[in-house]
């Protein structure tokens, strides 16, 4: 039961670890938000509000232009990074050596977490060794728990919950 | 006084280092009158480093601008607050404020009264004496903040107008003073391992200070954050920029390690994994201090040109392969026999927690070097924004912030899976019925649905363990709930000032999900008497207004606010040029209520008399700055000294301390631990 447990936990958190996107028709500003301003103030095209910006409405109308023409965004994109560069866009594209800033913060904490999962056992393992020892113990160790139980129980009278 | 200042500060560099050499050569050869002169020698680095402090500052008060610094960042106009403000304005000027808070806080390390790590003090010091040598380099032969012009100007450049803000006074020094912070815990890391003192001794010594350090940091973060807000003009709080980062991952690191502490103290595991953590948190305050002065990367916190990226790289190289080797060379002798009773249970919901912070910390590193890696490896520029760091760590956040719930319910050792789902079921099902409630009132997006029940639930935890707590105090003890509730919190303010904090992150998570995935803005070019329609507000421009004050030139718009047809007030964007040096400055108007803040940017002044504006209506910014407040008052409460008891004078105390004699006498491993862990709480007293 408590491995179904923890399988259910562990599927959980994998799958909101899972990233989700959403799509929907293409704005200027959806674009925008993909595009870094080029006036050297380092935010997007589409938070920039620099107020002598020397590039923002070139871009933008750019933008606006190509959407008119029909270009999906993908093509918009591109000939952006053309013009300017990968540096243009605001996240690295999902291709190439960049899937390593994409993949490995996850790849890294499946195996932490394939680590911790495996130690956990060993440590479970001998847990329930030492416990299956002390569960045959004497009467004397009966009466170490009762003392301790009942000195646990004034504790928590007296302060309440540790 | 720039003489003065340099002499100090030249004179503070020789006694850290016979500070650092008396304290290594007394404590090997227990040479007792060298201990005390190298702590007499550390007083006076401290002494003198104030005394430079307070020459640059009288300097910078003043208007002495022949001093360079003075010169570059100050100006006559300058009101005295900012005036003071500019001793971390620059680069020389942090750098000293930075040595000056170590050395204050080395000073309270040796004068603190102590029972616990006395003989882990001698070590630590001279490992916090080697950091302030370090610091006192840069500033006597790199970074000098008193370096003089070859002439006396008439006025002084003026502090750049953006950091002419309340901010400007709080989130400097408590970011800095949050990194300094972490070089104790390091230290004391360090002098265990040096003294073979491995036990949970230095841990005990440090965790106050530990958690006064993350608070303090995590205050500084969420300052900054309302300082963006307010002052920046972008709408956002939070950009994700490469120095907010390098502010960030310490947290995160030091988040980790505060909770795997209790592992150790309680379970007596992971004792290397919290050495590695607390060197992680030392190597990453150094690398944020060392982003900002190398101009590696681009970032609004740069300080321009600044040579001072080498030095850096080398005490941070040093600092690591050192630490981290002295750790290896120990790692035989901090084994334990780990023992664990069930997977499920309160350990494991901490293993997990550390594994998604310290993941949280290297996604956010990844993405901020990642621009250097490709260039090295492609050798082409790219740009690593905030969606990538929102896509990698959104999800890592929210499964940490669930744990967060399930931890609180789950309990140490073993939990009985009959308990577990007793103690889930409510707020379980209070969850699904808020996500259900939302789906029907048309929310869609799929991270509103999963974050919203996710924070509902973790905060029905906390609320249901503090009403079985109360309850049960109200029960035996037969006190009000208030009163139950106050004892309880009383009773174990470490845990219960966690759980305040949790409330706070929770709320401030609340107000990120809503205000990031709500948002609407909308920009527009108007005439005075035309409006602006968004969501249910109707802005009707009125009219605009240029002026000249000391020493800019402002042009100031008026809009009325209307919500839902009803006048609720006026709004003023304005935007200024500030003739010192050219620079244009947006100040953003902002309407904010509990559940959206309206903001209005004052784009600029187009050549056919319109005037364009950018509106947003960012939901529940406010629930951000109220969770960062709850937050600080939960840490605060897990930090606060204990109450000592007092000598007993009546018979019901006398019966007390009685039992108390016994129950030490019954255990005397733990209890002796915690009295003494109590009396060291309690230092501040004496």
């Amino acid at each position: 039961m408590q491995w179904k447990i923890l399988g259910v936990v562990l599927i959980a958190l994998a799958l909101l670890v899972t990233p989700v996107s959403a799509d929907s028709a293409p704005t200027v500003t959806s674009i925008a938000e993909q595009l870094v301003c080029q006036c050297g103030c380092t935010q997007t095209l589409a938070a920039c509000s620099e107020p002598e910006c020397s590039t923002r409405e070139a871009m933008k109308a750019s933008i606006g232009q190509k959407l008119a023409q029909g270009q999906s965004e993908s093509q918009i994109l591109q000939s952006f990074v053309v013009q300017y560069g990968e540096k243009v866009l605001v996240t690295p594209p999902k291709s190439g050596f960049n899937l390593v800033a994409w993949i490995l913060p996850f790849v890294a904490i499946l195996a932490g977490a394939a680590i911790i999962f495996s130690a956990m056992r060993v440590w479970v393992k001998r847990g329930s060794k030492a416990q299956t020892t002390t569960t045959t113990g004497s009467e004397q160790m009966d009466e170490e728990y009762r003392r301790r139980v009942e000195q646990e129980l004034k504790e928590f009278e007296e302060r309440g919950f540790r | 006084m720039a003489d003065l200042g340099y002499i100090a500060l030249f004179l503070a560099l020789v006694a850290s280092v016979y500070s650092v050499i008396a304290f290594i050569f007394g404590e090997r050869n227990r040479h007792l009158a060298m201990l005390a002169s190298a702590k007499n020698s550390l007083l006076v680095v401290c002494g003198l480093v104030s005394v430079a402090v307070a020459a640059l500052a009288y300097s910078l008060v003043t208007h002495d601008f022949q001093i360079e610094y003075v010169a570059s960042y100050t100006s006559r106009t300058l009101s005295l607050p900012y005036l003071i403000s500019a001793l971390w304005a620059g680069n020389d000027g942090s750098l000293l404020f930075w040595g000056w808070l170590l050395s204050i806080f080395a000073a309270v390390v040796v004068l603190q009264k102590r029972d616990m790590g006395k003989a882990l003090v001698p070590y630590a010091s001279s490992i916090i004496m080697v950091t302030e040598a370090f610091f006192l380099i840069l500033l006597v032969w790199v970074a000098n903040p008193f370096q003089r012009l070859p002439f006396v100007p008439a006025d002084g450049n003026g502090l750049n107008p953006l950091l002419q803000n309340p901010g400007m006074l709080f989130h400097p020094p408590l970011l800095l003073a949050g990194y300094v912070g972490f070089t104790i815990p390091f230290a004391f890391a360090m002098a265990a391992l040096l003294t073979r003192r491995l036990g949970d001794e230095w841990l005990i010594t440090i965790r106050r200070w530990t958690l006064l350090t993350w608070l303090i940091l995590g205050v500084g973060n969420i300052l900054g954050a309302w300082w963006a807000y307010v002052e920046l003009g972008w709408g956002g709080y939070w950009a994700w920029d490469p120095v907010e980062s390098a502010g960030f991952m310490p947290w995160l690191v030091a988040t980790a390690f505060l909770h795997s502490i209790m592992m150790q103290r309680r379970r007596g595991i992971l004792k290397v994994w919290n050495m590695v953590l607390i060197i992680l948190t030392f190597t990453l305050s150094i690398f944020g201090t060392f982003l900002t002065r190398s101009g590696i990367l681009s970032s609004v916190h740069s300080f321009g040109d600044s040579t001072l990226g080498p030095f850096f790289s080398v005490f941070m190289g040093v600092a690591l392969i050192g630490s981290l080797g002295l750790l290896f060379y120990r790692s035989g002798e901090l084994q334990g026999e780990t023992e664990m009773e069930s997977l499920v249970s309160r350990e494991s919901t901490f293993l997990l927690n550390n594994l998604l912070l310290v993941g949280a910390a290297f996604a956010t590193f990844l993405g901020t070097i990642f621009p250097l890696i490709s260039e090295a490896v492609r050798g082409v520029k790219i740009n690593v924004g905030p969606p990538f760091f929102n896509q990698v760590n959104v999800p890592i956040f929210l499964a940490t912030i669930l744990l967060a719930g399930i931890c609180t319910l789950i309990g140490w050792r073993q939990a009985s899976v009959k308990n577990l789902l007793r103690h889930f079921l409510w707020p379980l099902v209070a969850a699904v019925i808020l996500g259900i409630v939302l789906f029907i009132f048309g929310i869609r997006e799929v991270y509103a649905l999963i974050a919203f029940p996710v924070c509902g639930f973790v905060l029905l935890t906390i609320l249901y363990e503090w009403w079985r707590g109360t309850r049960a105090r109200h029960h035996v003890r037969n006190e009000n709930y208030l009163k139950a509730f106050w004892g309880l919190v009383g009773s174990n303010r470490p845990r219960y000032g966690g759980y305040i904090v949790h409330i706070g992150i929770i709320i401030l998570a609340i107000g990120i999900a809503a205000s990031s995935l709500y948002s609407v803005d909308k920009e527009v070019s108007i005439k005075p008497g035309e409006s602006i329609a968004i969501n249910n507000y109707n802005l009707v421009y009125e009219s605009k207004d240029s002026f000249q004050t000391a020493g800019k030139n402002v042009d100031t718009t008026t809009l009325s606010v209307y919500h839902q047809g009803k006048l609720i007030g006026q709004l003023t964007p304005e935007k200024y040029l500030q003739l010192s040096d050219q620079q244009g400055v947006t100040e953003v108007a902002i309407r904010s209520t509990l559940l959206e803040d309206l903001y209005v940017i004052l784009l600029g002044f187009d050549a056919d008399g319109t005037t364009a504006f950018k509106v947003l209506v960012n939901p529940m910014v406010s629930w951000i700055w109220i969770g960062g407040v709850i937050f600080m008052l939960g840490g605060l409460v897990a930090f606060w000294p204990e109450r000592q008891k007092l000598p007993v004078q009546n018979n019901e105390g006398a019966r007390e301390n009685g039992r108390k004699v016994v129950d030490r006498k019954a255990q005397p491993a733990k209890n002796s631990t915690k009295s003494r862990i109590g009396s060291s709480r309690g230092v501040r007293r004496a």
